[in-house]
């Protein structure tokens, strides 16, 4: 080794020359390894140089100490980054040997689904809490009392004969509407009173378009000052949301024993826009639920005040509304449970 | 219901200006329903009334003649293969355009002759099943005129839906009223002829044994009835469109009246009644008596008979008796116009299951004042059809109900209760559009309530209804309510089961809803009769039939239905639920009681997983309805909360049948279906079932969740296996796990059953992961091997445990 700095510079700046050149077409990581032993490895000029070190002279030691320092430093970093490089080259190209095809199906969660009339009930109970209104519930299984009599049905009304009644005994009957749970709610609540009854009902009816067990939803509403207009609100109101702003509504007057005035609500008929096809019996209207303002007389049952108080009430069917809303045809799917049927909701 | 155009005409002043389709509309949003409105005339174009001039022979057909017919304009030849006419019969022509049967006129040669048009019989014309030759009309035909018209064809029928509560509108004058009130349109009213009176003389008595029955019966004789006229035309074809059907010109007159005025008419042959004395009786007990429709009724108490002195002769309001039916050799007649007690009616027509024009409207309450009006209109129509006039007197006996009632209609009361500012002017004006005479004392209007409106108007509110109704609930303007005082929501109640639905259907499964009913045979065949909890159901007295007689008391047999059909439909992977009340009779009291409650049921059956590129195929099994229902607990409870007890039922495999515990009380049971059900409904694949009494489930909630504090220290996690022996529950030894590694014990979890070569017969190696963690500190290796210690110490103790070496 040369006492003399230039020198010795020289000698390593054409060692890292040698380095860069070897460096430059190093394509793996072993090729990269050979690399480095040359350079900086045991056998290396530099690791020659640091081990003759002892050789040299005082005054020059830590100078050349520091140059050849220098040059295995430069290319220890170099070897670093391109290992880096390298390693990231074969990585990714290990990741793209893998062998994939993205449009192969997915494991996917087995989808189950909610009956449609548990959606439907879902949705308007929904709409009525966002009014204020609670969930009330009944019994099935209903005396005489609350089915009939306490609605303004006294034994041999007439109007009785439009329910064809399930019995369980003579005052004993399976309900034949929801409308029971406004008296059973009435008698345990004072005014002012918001609730809607979701449930099942019965009638002894079997054919297309009767099924011996269906699914309402009452509604009631009693509190001071509750008007007409107010009823009208608040059945346009649920109407729109349920079936759409743009379908136009009308309140037909009609006849129920324990509402008065009453009315059956009929909305536009959505095939033909109104204008009439067989979906609406060519009346251009759907009739969608029946309601009214409250008999005075059910107040006598339940200790209100007919001076005090008015309220309303209505009745909706909701196998109805479903088949309304999704044109199913035929009542008694509901209850055939096929499962391409239930799968669809 | 149904009405006609023409008809109401006749009670309205210049209904003309108002067409079918207004007046349609304005029934509907007033309350009387218009199902549909049906022009006639359609089927009645180009037809024609002419004379028949001369006919000859059709030269090259003995069956047909060639006529020479005066249509008024023209003198036509027409082709004719009836033979029942002769020169000078008025005829029905159909020209050219006609439609007849389907079939459009037009001239054609018949047989060689020019045909210019068709002479029509009544069946040809759809108006009658007569087809014994060409129609012969009368001459009160105009030769030259349309025919519909003079015929009462040119007409629309309206199909009415009349409510319960206003029989007055079950006839066209009552409608007509309606009208009346919904145009202003003046309506014609008429009534009985004042220069006739009843009980003039005493030839003819009526006995009302009992006014509650029959409020009133009135009556009339006319003699020397076997030589009027037939039913006119127009008259027949008026009721045929109406649905009657025309008989003869007494019982056509006495329908024709019914639907005129709303009172029910009877016609008895007078000479066959026994007496000259009619007696209105409630029937005795057995009482026998033969009906029009040759049926013989066994009557009781509660039936209203009418009858002469020897026994029941019709069965009142509802149909007459076979003895006393008037006939073709009938010479003199009884009208019977009377009011019947309609609760009495509906009974007795309900027991007979027999319901006729005159019972319906009876039931409903026909008001008494109108009996009499009803013989008046009977006599006028039979005058103007026959020309003959009958005596002045008739019989009538009335408990003269006091049907009068004033009621205070409060103007802001009508207000208030509507949402509206209708001035009094407007309210005196609509009641008396409907006949309520009414005079207003400052804010209170009077209203006097008509007679035919007596049974329905009896309060404020009824008047308030009628305002609202004629002055339009669409007139009515819609008010957003003051915000309602309450908050909605739902119970925590109605929360947990909307979150129980939630979170099945978000398993996979598909919610089913099953009728509640179920048959005695779906009973037995789940073997439900010798099980205590479910054998004792609530039967309906009158089911639709014997598959619907019985509330089910379970929602097993129904789901299973569920999966056979599915199944008999090759759709065999089946996961479903469903939340529905069972039902079921108690003794408490010494009383039987239904009691109900909200169940869920789950039923799988099929396949898991199918067979997909990279996931192998999966049948269910008892292991995935579990994990189902211990899913489902663990979103609501302590994990260890839920176990399932083995029990035996009849329903379920022997081994693989068991109570689901919760909290230490049964609250459901799970299996899986035995198979001899399975071999009896063929379905041929395993169904797994669990059935939980929701109701308690919900009630075990906790309405509070408390926090629990993390560990922030590195939990560690150990395997342990134990060697028992096979008869050693997996829960028992997991519940002593837990007991004994106390509160550090974050999690555990059976990852290996083994039984094999390795170990002796009859043992079995569970092998446990447990994951610990102290919530103050990091446990050592002291402490864990201290609790392995306690573990394996109280393991061998209670099931002589060996702890497996790893
Ligand atoms: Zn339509």
């Amino acid at each position: 080794m040369e006492e003399n700095i230039n020198a010795l510079k020289s000698v390593l700046d054409k060692e890292y020359e040698d380095f860069e050149s070897a460096v430059e077409k190093v394509q793996t990581l072993s090729e990269l390894e050979n690399i480095e032993n040359r350079f900086i490895g045991k056998k290396s000029l530099v690791s020659e140089y640091l081990k003759n070190m002892g050789t040299l002279s005082g005054e020059f030691r830590p100078v050349a100490g520091k140059t050849i320092n220098e040059t295995r430093k430069k290319i220890s970093e170099r070897i670093f980054l391109i290992r880096e490089e390298i390693s990231l080259i074969e990585f990714d190209k290990k990741l793209r040997n893998e062998k994939s095809d993205l449009t192969l199906p997915g494991r996917k969660i087995k989808k189950g689904s909610k009956n449609i009339i548990s959606q439907i009930i879902e949705e308007i109970e929904m709409f009525f809490i966002g009014l204020g209104y609670e969930i009330a519930e009944g019994p099935e299984i209903e005396t005489d009392y609350y089915n009939f009599e306490a609605l303004n049905h006294p034994p041999d009304h007439p109007a009785r004969s439009l329910h064809d009644t399930f019995f369980i005994d003579e005052n004993i009957l399976l309900r034949t509407h929801t409308s029971p749970v406004q008296i059973r709610y009435m008698e345990k609540h004072k005014p002012p009173v918001y609730v809607i009854a979701p449930g099942k009902t019965y009638r002894k009816d079997y054919d297309v378009t009767h099924t011996p067990m269906f699914t309402q939803i009452e509604g009631l509403a009693v509190d001071k000052d509750i008007n007409f207009g107010n009823f009208k609100w608040t059945l346009e109101t649920f109407v729109h949301a349920i079936f759409g702003k743009d379908r136009k509504i009308r309140f037909r007057p009609h006849y129920f024993p324990f509402t008065e005035p009453s009315a059956e609500v009929d909305v536009s008929c959505n095939m033909c826009k109104g204008s009439g096809c067989r979906i609406c019996s060519y009346s251009g209207w759907l009739e969608i639920l029946g309601a009214g303002m409250v008999d005075p007389n059910l107040y006598k049952f339940v200790g209100y005040d007919a001076e005090e108080v008015n309220g309303f009430a209505f009745g909706v069917g909701i196998e109805r509304i479903a088949m309304l809303k999704y044109g199913i045809n035929d009542l008694r799917m509901f209850f055939d449970n096929d499962l391409r049927f239930l799968n669809q909701f | 219901m149904k009405i006609t155009y023409n008809w109401l005409k006749e009670f309205i002043e210049n209904l003309e200006s108002i067409s079918p389709a207004e007046i349609a509309e304005k029934l509907t949003m007033s309350g009387t329903e218009v199902k549909k409105v049906n022009y006639l005339g359609e089927n009645f174009k180009n037809l024609v009334v002419g004379r028949i001039l001369s006919f000859e022979k059709h030269p090259d057909a003995d069956k047909l003649s060639l006529c020479n017919v005066d249509t008024g304009r023209n003198l036509l030849n027409i082709v004719c293969g009836a033979k029942n006419f002769k020169a000078d019969d008025i005829v029905v022509v159909a020209l050219e355009g006609a439609r007849i049967q389907d079939f459009v006129i037009k001239k054609s040669k018949i047989r060689g002759i020019f045909s210019e048009g068709m002479m029509c019989s009544e069946k040809e014309l759809g108006i009658s099943d007569e087809s014994g030759g060409i129609m012969i009309l009368d001459d009160s035909f105009t030769v030259g005129k349309d025919f519909a018209g003079q015929a009462g064809l040119d007409d629309w029928v309206f199909e009415l839906e009349i409510t319960p509560n206003r029989p007055d509108c079950l006839c066209v004058l009552g409608i007509a009223r309606e009208i009346s009130a919904l145009t202003g349109l003046k309506f014609k009213e008429f009534g009985y002829n004042s220069e006739y009176y009843a009980n003039k003389d005493k030839k003819f008595v009526i006995d009302i044994r009992d006014y509650e029955s029959c409020p009133r019966y009135s009556a009339k004789i006319f003699k020397k009835i076997d030589n009027y006229p037939k039913t006119p035309l127009w008259m027949k074809n008026r009721l045929m469109q109406c649905d009657i059907r025309s008989v003869s010109l007494l019982v056509d007159l006495t329908n024709y009246v019914m639907l005129e005025c709303g009172q029910p008419l009877h016609a008895f042959d007078l000479n066959k009644l026994s007496s000259k004395k009619i007696i209105i009786r409630k029937a005795e007990k057995e009482e026998k008596l033969l009906l029009i429709d040759g049926s013989e009724k066994s009557l009781d108490e509660n039936d209203i008979v009418i009858a002469d002195e020897k026994g029941p002769v019709a069965l009142a309001g509802i149909m007459g008796g076979k003895g006393t039916e008037i006939s073709d050799e009938t010479e003199d007649m009884l009208l019977e116009s009377a009011n019947f007690n309609g609760v009495s009616i509906m009974r007795t027509s309900k027991k007979m299951g027999f319901r006729s024009e005159a019972s319906n409207r009876f039931e409903k309450k026909l008001d008494p004042e109108n009996t009499v009006n009803a013989i008046g209109r009977f006599e006028e129509m039979l005058y103007r059809i026959s020309n003959v006039k009958s005596d002045n007197t008739f019989y009538d006996n009335y408990a003269d109900l006091k049907r009068s009632r004033r009621i205070d209609l409060r103007l802001s009361r009508l207000n208030d209760f509507l949402g509206t500012d209708i001035k009094t002017e407007k309210v005196s004006e609509i009641l008396d559009l409907l006949g309520f005479k009414n005079k207003t004392d400052g804010e209170i209007i009077k209203v006097d309530i008509p007679t035919f409106r007596y049974e329905d108007i009896e309060r404020e509110v009824d008047l308030i209804e009628e305002v609202a109704r004629i002055y339009g609930f669409d007139n009515i303007p819609v008010r957003k309510p003051r915000t309602a005082s309450k908050q909605g929501k739902y119970t925590d109640e109605q929360k947990f089961l909307r979150a129980i639905r939630n979170t099945l259907s978000e398993m996979g499964l598909n919610e089913v809803i099953n009728y509640s009913f179920i048959g005695r045979k779906d009973l037995l065949m789940f073997y439900l009769e010798k099980e205590k909890d479910y054998k004792d159901y609530v039967k309906i007295i009158n089911p639709l039939n014997e598959d619907f007689e019985i509330l089910r008391t379970s929602l097993i047999q129904s789901l299973v239905r569920n999966a056979k059909d599915n199944i008999f439909k090759k759709i065999n992977d089946i996961a479903i639920f469903e939340i529905s009340k069972i039902f079921k009779s108690a003794e408490s009291d010494g009383q039987r009681k239904s009691t109900e409650k909200n169940t869920l049921g789950i039923l799988l059956s099929g396949r898991a997983c199918l067979k997909n590129w990279d996931i192998q195929e999966r049948y269910y099994d008892y292991f995935d309805i579990k994990g189902i229902v211990e899913s489902l607990a663990e979103i609501f409870f302590d994990k260890n909360d839920l176990s399932v007890n083995e029990c035996e039922y009849g329903f379920f495999h022997p081994v693989l049948g068991g109570d689901i515990i919760l909290k230490n009380k049964k609250i459901g049971v799970i299996g899986k279906l035995h198979p001899k059900i399975i071999n009896n409904l063929d379905i041929r694949q395993d169904i797994y079932i669990a059935e939980i009494d929701l109701d308690t489930f919900i009630e075990n909630i906790s309405r509070e969740k408390k926090f629990r504090q993390i560990s922030s220290f590195p939990p560690v996690n150990i395997d342990l296996a134990f060697i028992v022996d096979e008869e050693i529950k997996y829960h028992d030894i997991e519940k002593e796990i837990i007991a004994s590694a106390g509160r550090d014990l974050q999690n555990i979890r059976l990852f290996d059953l083994y039984r094999g070569k390795q170990l002796e017969d009859n043992k079995k190696s569970l092998a446990f992961a447990l994951e610990l963690n102290a919530i103050d500190k990091t446990l050592n290796e002291k402490d864990i091997e201290s609790l392995i210690k306690k573990i394996s110490e109280q393991l061998s103790k209670k099931f002589q445990a060996r702890l497996r070496d790893q």
